[in-house]
């Protein structure tokens, strides 16, 4: 059995459900609008003071913005008895965490898409100036939230109080990932140079995760 | 059925415990189950037969003792391959609401690497064709269990394993199950069904595993021989 075929067959279908349902993408979309305009609210209108606390703060919205989502992954198996369904793939079944991530890694790069957007409009961001090391910090930043989180949605699926266990468990593990994202895009918007340290730092937790999480599925998918 | 020895049990399991915190669900359990035999796991509300099987599903991990399934162990590195062979249906279909039974059963099958030729002949086997365009939430509990029943056979499996696969079902919707069972039965399959209130005592059950507690109170062995072939 073709684990590659496994975790593809897993990811469209978590994709249809979202179109299906539009629970997940509404509530994401909706929470990271108002977000934006209470920050071109509140935030300095000097664009010097501005520009220090935006990357941080789009960030940590984004990183708020993804519980909601990455809370909701695993909803559809749990309310339907279809863990079994998942756990009964005839092939290992870190292929089956690899299509539910990558399904979130598409939720979280479309939630980032539309958070840019928001933040060009509401807080005058200029990403043009940041060029594709705003759009590589994204994605890389996505990878490592979709990766922990997926993990942690997984291992909390048959948790009671789930919604609180997630953000517990998930904002100590994905503060590295914060901290490396803010900073690179700051440096990003700033036209600064960005040290390569930091780039190859994510690009390693990322791996780690992702590798962690093929692992250790098999267990996790076990009551 | 795989070429190979039926002299090799389907189920072997031996001094099984599950423990979930401070409750044990099952206690040092033993028993052997032929190929191709058609075994019931009776027993009251908590007897431990839905953790049984969900062990024997390799959906949970004993806390203690051995499983080996056609002879080799269900948590190890053989576990893939043997999840290939077994087709379990649990009290809930294992269904998604907002995706319809082909949908569903489709997607079964990728995970499974099964034919849509399978998922049309399962469609008309259980007489549910005319609902195969429908969203699962908008069906009824008897139409939801038997679509949950195509998912759990898609693979062919060697070894199917239904929870209370009564429960919800009319009259004439049970007896059907009962008369797919049998076929099923005659084609090889190694059965084990969960049930506090099987539709369908004596004739079909080729051994009755009784539970009481997590504890076996009885395996009836004359019984669990295999069944009869045609």
């Amino acid at each position: 059995m073709s684990g590659a075929r496994v975790a593809w067959a897993v990811l469209r279908k978590d994709l249809l459900l979202d179109l299906r349902s539009r629970d997940r993408a509404g509530h994401m979309g909706v929470f990271a609008f108002l977000v934006v305009a209470l920050l071109s609210i509140t935030l300095p209108e000097s664009p010097e003071a501005a520009g220090a606390w935006v990357p941080a703060l789009l960030w940590i919205l984004l990183l708020l913005t993804s519980i909601l989502g990455l809370a909701r992954s695993f909803a559809a198996e749990s309310e339907a008895g279809a863990v079994a369904t998942l756990a009964g793939v005839a092939c290992d079944r870190g292929w089956v965490f690899l299509g539910k991530a990558g399904a979130n890694l598409i939720a979280l790069l479309a939630l980032q898409l539309w958070v840019a957007v928001l933040a060009a409009v509401f807080l005058d961001v200029r990403w043009e100036a940041a060029g594709w090391r705003a759009a590589a910090v994204g994605a890389l930043g996505a990878l490592g939230l979709a990766s922990v989180g997926t993990l942690l949605a997984a291992l909390s699926v048959s948790v009671r109080a789930r919604e609180f266990l997630l953000p517990v468990l998930l904002f100590p593990l994905v503060l590295p990932v914060l901290v490396i994202c803010a900073r690179l895009t700051a440096e990003s918007l700033g036209g600064d140079p960005t040290p390569g340290l930091w780039w190859g730092v994510l690009g390693l937790y990322d791996w780690v995760f992702v590798l962690i999480g093929y692992f250790v599925f098999d267990h996790v998918l076990e009551d | 059925m795989r070429p190979g020895a039926l002299s090799v049990p389907a189920v072997e399991i031996r001094g099984v415990e599950k423990r979930y915190g401070a409750l044990l669900a099952l206690r040092d359990l033993s028993f052997e189950l032929d190929q191709a035999s058609f075994t019931l796991a009776a027993g009251p509300n908590g007897a431990g037969k839905s953790t049984l099987l969900r062990i024997l599903a390799t959906l949970t991990r004993p806390t203690r003792g051995e499983v080996r399934l056609f002879g080799k162990n269900a948590f190890g590195r053989e576990a893939a391959e043997l999840r290939g062979r077994i087709g379990y249906l649990g009290a809930e279909p294992g269904l998604y609401g907002e995706l319809t039974v082909l949908e569903n059963l489709l997607f079964a099958a990728e995970l499974r690497g099964v034919g849509r030729e399978r998922i049309e002949w399962l469609l008309s086997e259980l007489r549910i064709e005319s609902v195969a365009e429908q969203r699962v939430r908008t069906l009824s509990l008897g139409y939801r269990k038997r679509a949950g029943l195509a998912r759990a056979l898609l693979g062919a499996p060697d070894l199917l394993l239904l929870d209370e696969p009564w429960t919800g079902l009319d009259a004439e919707a049970a007896s059907g199950l009962t008369r797919f069972l049998s076929r099923r039965l005659e084609a090889g399959t190694t059965l084990v069904l969960a049930s506090h209130a099987p539709r369908d005592p004596g004739d079909l059950f080729g051994g009755v595993l009784s539970l009481d507690a997590g504890r076996l109170q009885s395996l009836d062995a004359s019984r669990a021989t295999p069944a009869e072939r045609p």
